[in-house]
């Protein structure tokens, strides 16, 4: 289609095409729609309080709370690939990496609006910042979340100010320019509060000694699971970018990033997917015979409970976990998109279930000898918000892509984008 | 001179009656809200059925009354509050929970084993004219915040300052009652000092028969529960493979 | 001068800087932190000086002793007294909110007349009309207070009925009346002495009788000891509390509890276990054990179990007569720690006039909500609360827990005479009178409670007979005036009489009184008023403690 019909071409870079803004409009709908029903959901939670959920007094944290896991874990692509590309230098993920801030931006953000609705006095929330406790995991989760939003954010900055439009103002580009070689300073700090962060909402639970099932030793203050939570992030991270990306791709229909870096991005997924199952087998096995044993819990008995049964760890270990690493990293199988792809969703699937046992699960199992196991479902306020996130994901990214260099080569940059 | 202030619970007297409870909510201006259920209610002190789990003549039931154990070693809410809303009292050894500084993120909530923290789902409310019953000298919490047994401290506060008033610095022991100790028409719940000696209570505390929930996990609550029953104390380690709920 | 971006930055920075170091955010923080942890819609409680004042529970005819707390003039918290005899300083779950009960949203405010509103002169009209028309029945179900004498003498006068209802504890003992011509309310169980109880289905431990009284008696002697001082034997169809914590317990059939006794009985005289006291029971040991579900073999053995630790009384939870004479069996009547007489049988004109034959009948406020008088006579029905939808034509509001100044006769099932009064530590609402109150406008000519009250006060002083139980505890003869008696008792304090003399009850029992269906009681439970204090909800929904009883009516 002529590129001068569009009616924000101004806004556009010049060497992109873009479908029409009607056609923008229409696909921005859904999510819109999406995203009013979630702060309506939102909204009814701050007013009325956090009794529009069906959280209770054994089920505190619900819905939320693993899904907010879920998208740092998944949202860990943003830190993990700037390290790469920054501080281990790898070129070749350049592609990728302002996808990758702005995924992670919206990931961080949603999860913070979430927090920002999950607690019952949100007035209260700069408490933690000014009576911090050293010894609780969630105030280096809550003080580390904030730098690194922070960090994030000054990093979409430059994406943003590459705006067509907003490079005309001579301030901002020249801010743009200073930001820029600010990256790499931000790339590591993000490393460092990522990697607290992401370790640290592991050790939320594994700190947990009145939990046997959550409960983990580890080295000096963190629990294994502050290990296993940073390594099975920065296995999904890449996975899920890759997910982003090819859907994007499909999406626009148009061919943005090299198929060198869906393999490497694969590679990268599958190794470390594979150390962190090791890693978690041996965690496990540890935990079932010698830490749950010395808590007074006989080995297997939480898998006991219908229907978190052993099948659910097998699930998370070996289906989506030993199975997408292996296909990751093969070559036979790691060559073909097809593969790549459903492996990436496997590995991201096998992070959500994780989460969602060391959330959830841990929670529905009885701790006194008397207690049963209980269940909970969400109230539609709590799915509701959550898709109010998705649907703002969906509409930043989508703004971001229309208006924003997202896939465009640096200049200078002289690597091809191979169509096919 | 500090005090450790616990308990021993006789199940083997407690008859579920529920006094208890009922005292606990009224002293300390617990809301009865038409909407809450067994899973969203307030029981600061909450009375358990526990059974044998027979079904024929030889059923046995029995009563344990939770409430906060007041951990010792590593008290797991102490430790994970982010803004530091909750602390052992030195002097007491009372772990204090401040409504007023807590954001409500229910953390703490996940970390107790004893499930003995309970949530303000919703503001709390009275009949009209109904707030003129409220018992003074205890804050009345708003909606989004945890709360939880603290031993009656509005009652040890009262004390401290009938002891200032009469120039001593100990209180009388008789006029630091909590509620549900009173209340309790067999006398199942004792409580006392355990920091002293001779305090009979602590003394009890080391009798054979006298055992703790989940004392393998380690936090050395201050709340002891005796029975002579050996399916009641199949509770003690956590395993209670011969106990029932209900 | 150009203002150009620079100055800006400058000024802005400068502002900034300036801000910051000034004390507005951080008054503004602090100010946050506040308006969060005050919302102006959460009730604060009063302020005002705290006071300690005694009372006694008039919820129901156990009469608990109360130590009120109070604020601002209002209660706000109810605890046991200690100093009561029988209560000892406990009080039932429910007693601990019922200070909540003044407010409580169904409280009754206005006279309403078959569901429109009314008012008191057209209900004083229409139960004079109705007076001048007919017999009036009175149903009191708290007898033996001083308005329970306004009530009979009222009765007396019009040639009414006054129905006095019994709990399941003084029913118990009226089988007893025939064999011993002593009045029900005359009897009490003496457990204070009593060795092995059996009980055939009361619910000692949840629910008989006075809070406190059975309850610290067990805990003493028997809980948790595997010997106890104090042997309780619980007989009962389902597994109840009190079967679970008892020390042995008997399942059987469900109303085969006669059948029981009668076996026991049997074994007894045959084995020759006891002294020959009474009747040889109708039913064969093989009959009893087929009735009852239980070998014959465990029958013996129960009836040896329960003669090994005499004294042993056998507590019914209904009238039924074939416990009242295993009783007689056992030596348990008129005897140490079986029934005996604790006061001596006052005339009364407790008439058994059908309520059918009247031409209106009032019913008290101590009557459960739950009773409905066969009758197609306009009812008159006082009470505090409303408990839904009622057969009753007239709703006559009356003061409630605190509001009245009523006096507490003993306990039912009480081994000792006790009298107390409940003193009024807040006004009633204006527009509401007791049963009593009402019937006094309409008769001048009858005795107010107070005046009632008084001259109870001067009989116990010149019976020189009995203690006062207050923080000392005062023989009656060192009391100088009816007066100082009865501050004494509005200051919470209690009388208590001589201890009984067992032997001097008498039992005449020739034979085995025949089988015959048991009535239930008028009252399902002792809690007569109708409506839960709010807090009941502890114990009912937001617990799985106990399962929310159905009320009729509601």
């Amino acid at each position: 289609m002529a590129s001068a019909a569009l009616a924000d071409r101004r806004w556009i870079a010049r060497s992109e095409e873009r479908s029409s803004l009607g056609r923008f409009l229409l696909w921005l709908a859904p999510w819109a729609l999406l995203l009013a029903a979630g702060v309506y959901a939102g909204g009814l939670c701050l007013w009325f309080g956090l009794n529009q959920t069906n959280m209770d007094n054994r089920f505190a944290f619900g819905l939320w709370i693993f899904l907010d896991l879920s998208i740092i874990a998944l949202g860990a692509g943003a830190f993990f690939t700037g390290f790469l590309v920054y501080i281990l230098k790898r070129a070749e993920l350049k592609p990728i990496l302002n996808t990758a801030v702005v995924v992670g931006f919206i990931c961080y953000s949603g999860a913070v609006t979430i927090l920002g609705i999950d607690v019952g006095q949100p007035l209260r929330s700069w408490f933690t910042f000014w009576h911090p406790n050293t010894h609780s995991m969630l105030t280096e989760v809550t003080f580390c979340i904030t730098c690194y939003l922070a960090v994030l954010s000054l990093e979409y900055v430059p994406i943003l100010l590459r705006n067509r439009e907003l490079r005309k103002l001579p301030s901002f580009l020249i801010f743009e320019h200073q930001l820029h070689k600010l990256v790499p300073v931000l790339a590591a700090v993000g490393t460092f509060l990522s990697f607290f962060h992401q370790g640290s909402l592991g050790g939320l639970y594994g700190v947990l000694r009145g939990r046997p099932f959550a409960f983990r030793e580890g080295f000096l203050i963190w629990p294994s699971t502050f290990f296993l939570f940073i390594l099975s992030a920065i296995a999904a991270g890449p996975s899920f970018l890759m997910l982003i990306t090819a859907a994007v791709e499909k999406v626009t229909g148009k061919h943005l990033v090299a198929e060198d870096v869906y393999r490497r991005l694969g590679l990268i997924s599958g190794t470390l997917l594979g150390v962190y199952v090791a890693a978690k087998s041996i965690d496990t096995l540890i935990w079932l015979n010698v830490t749950s044993a010395a808590a007074g819990v006989a080995p297997w008995r939480y898998y006991e409970y219908k229907p978190f049964g052993t099948p659910l760890l097998f699930i998370e270990i070996v289906l989506l976990g030993l199975l997408p690493a292996f296909l990751l990293t093969f070559r036979k199988t790691a060559s073909r998109r097809g593969w790549l792809l459903s492996a990436a969703a496997l590995a991201c699937g096998g992070v959500l279930i994780n989460r969602f046992v060391m959330t959830v699960q841990t929670l529905a199992l009885p701790t006194l000898p008397f207690d049963e196991f209980l269940t909970y479902t969400p109230s539609w306020q709590e799915v509701a918000s959550f898709g109010g996130v998705i649907g703002y994901g969906v509409i930043l990214y989508s703004l971001s892509y229309r208006y924003l260099p997202l896939f465009a080569k640096p200049k200078g940059d002289q690597s091809h984008v191979s169509l096919g | 001179m500090s005090a450790r202030y616990g308990m021993v619970i006789d199940l083997d007297r407690c008859t579920g009656c529920g006094s208890c409870m009922v005292a606990c909510a009224s002293e300390n201006n617990v809301p009865s809200l038409p909407q809450a259920s067994d899973r969203t209610g307030l029981t600061p002190m909450l009375v358990r059925r526990i059974s044998n789990g027979k079904q024929d003549e030889s059923r046995r039931e029995a009563f344990v009354p939770i409430l906060c154990m007041q951990c010792e070693h590593e008290t797991p809410c102490v430790s994970v509050c982010p803004q530091q809303a909750v602390e052992v009292d030195k002097a007491t050894g009372i772990v204090m929970q401040m409504p007023q500084r807590c954001l409500g993120c229910r953390y703490c909530m996940t970390a107790c084993p004893y499930h003995a923290r309970y949530f303000n789902w919703w503001d709390p409310a009275w009949p009209a004219g109904m707030e003129k019953s409220l018992s003074p000298g205890v804050a009345v919490r708003m909606r989004g915040v945890v709360e939880k047994c603290n031993l009656c401290h509005g009652r040890l506060h009262s004390a401290q300052e009938k002891a200032a008033g009469a120039g001593k610095r100990e209180i009388d022991p008789a006029d630091y009652v909590p509620a549900c100790v009173e209340a309790c028409p067999t006398g199942a719940i004792r409580f006392g000092n355990l920091a002293d000696d001779n305090d009979p209570v602590s003394q009890e505390t080391h009798s054979p028969e006298a055992f703790r929930l989940l004392a393998r996990i380690g936090t050395e609550p201050k709340v002891f529960y005796k029975s002579k029953e050996p399916w009641v104390r199949a509770l003690a380690d956590g395993s209670g493979a011969e106990v029932k709920r209900g | 001068m150009k203002v150009t971006r620079r100055d800006w930055l400058v000024w802005g920075a400068g502002a900034t800087a300036g801000v910051v170091l000034s004390p507005v955010p951080w008054k503004l923080l602090g100010d946050t932190s506040i308006w969060t942890q005050n919302w102006p819609w959460i009730p604060q409680p009063a302020r005002g000086p705290l006071e300690v004042k005694a009372s006694a529970c008039t919820l129901c005819p156990n009469g608990c002793g109360l130590r009120v707390r109070m604020a601002g003039g209002w209660p706000v918290g109810l605890a046991g007294l200690r100093s009561h005899p029988v209560s000892q300083g406990a009080l039932c779950p429910l007693g601990f909110g019922a200070h909540q009960l003044i407010w409580h949203p169904a409280r009754l405010r206005a006279v309403r007349h078959r569901g429109g509103a009314s008012s008191w002169d057209e209900a004083r009209a229409a139960f004079v009309k109705a007076c001048s028309e007919g017999p009036v029945g009175i149903v009191d179900g708290f007898p033996g207070r001083a308005a329970s004498s306004v009530f009979e003498s009222f009765a007396q006068k019009r040639n009414g009925a006054y129905r006095a209802v019994l709990g399941p504890e003084s029913q118990a003992l009226t089988p007893y009346e025939a064999w011993t011509r002593v009045p029900a309310r005359n009897l009490g169980f003496d457990l204070e002495n009593a060795r092995t109880i059996v009980s055939f289905g009361a619910p000692l431990l949840d629910g008989w009788g006075t809070p406190g009284r059975f309850s610290h008696l067990w805990a003493e002697r028997a809980a948790g000891q595997s010997d106890p001082q104090l042997r309780l034997i619980h007989v009962e169809t389902s597994l109840s509390t009190t079967g679970s914590r008892a020390w042995r317990r008997i399942v059987i059939r469900p109303g085969s509890e006669a059948a029981l006794a009668s076996g026991i009985a049997r074994v007894l005289i045959e084995d020759k276990l006891v002294p020959a006291r009474g009747p040889m029971p109708l039913l064969t040991l093989s009959q009893a054990a087929e009735q009852s579900g239980i070998s014959a073999d465990a029958i013996r053995e129960l009836a040896h179990t329960m003669v090994a630790s005499q004294p042993v009384i056998a507590i019914a939870n209904d009238d039924n007569p074939a416990i009242a004479a295993l009783n007689v069996i056992l030596g348990a009547v008129g005897s140490r720690g079986g029934i005996v007489q604790r006061s001596k049988p006052k005339h009364s004109t407790i008439s058994t006039a059908d309520l059918r034959d009247m031409r209106a009948v009032l019913i008290d406020s101590s009557m459960p909500w739950e009773f409905v008088p066969e009758t197609r006579a306009e009812v008159f029905r006082f009470a505090a609360w409303d408990g839904g939808p009622t057969r009753a034509d007239w709703l006559l509001p009356t003061p409630a827990l605190l509001e009245d100044l009523t006096d507490m006769p003993t306990a039912p099932a009480s081994a000792i005479e006790t009298y107390a009064i409940a003193a009024p530590l807040v006004a009633p609402p204006t527009g509401t009178l007791s049963a009593a109150q009402f019937l006094a406008e309409i008769d001048p000519a009858a005795a107010p409670v107070e005046k009632i009250i008084r001259a109870r006060c001067d009989e116990l002083l010149r019976g020189r007979a009995g203690t006062v139980h207050a923080q000392e505890s005062t023989p009656v003869t060192n009391i100088a005036t009816a007066e100082k008696l009865e501050e004494q008792l509005r200051n919470g304090g209690v009388w208590v009489g001589e201890p009984p003399r067992a032997a001097a009850l008498r039992c005449d029992l020739k034979e085995w009184p025949a089988e015959r269906p048991s009535k239930p009681s008028a009252r399902s439970s002792a809690w007569a008023a109708p409506v839960l204090p709010p807090l009941a909800t502890k114990l009912y929904e937001e617990s799985n403690l106990l399962q929310p009883v159905p009320r009729r009516n509601s």
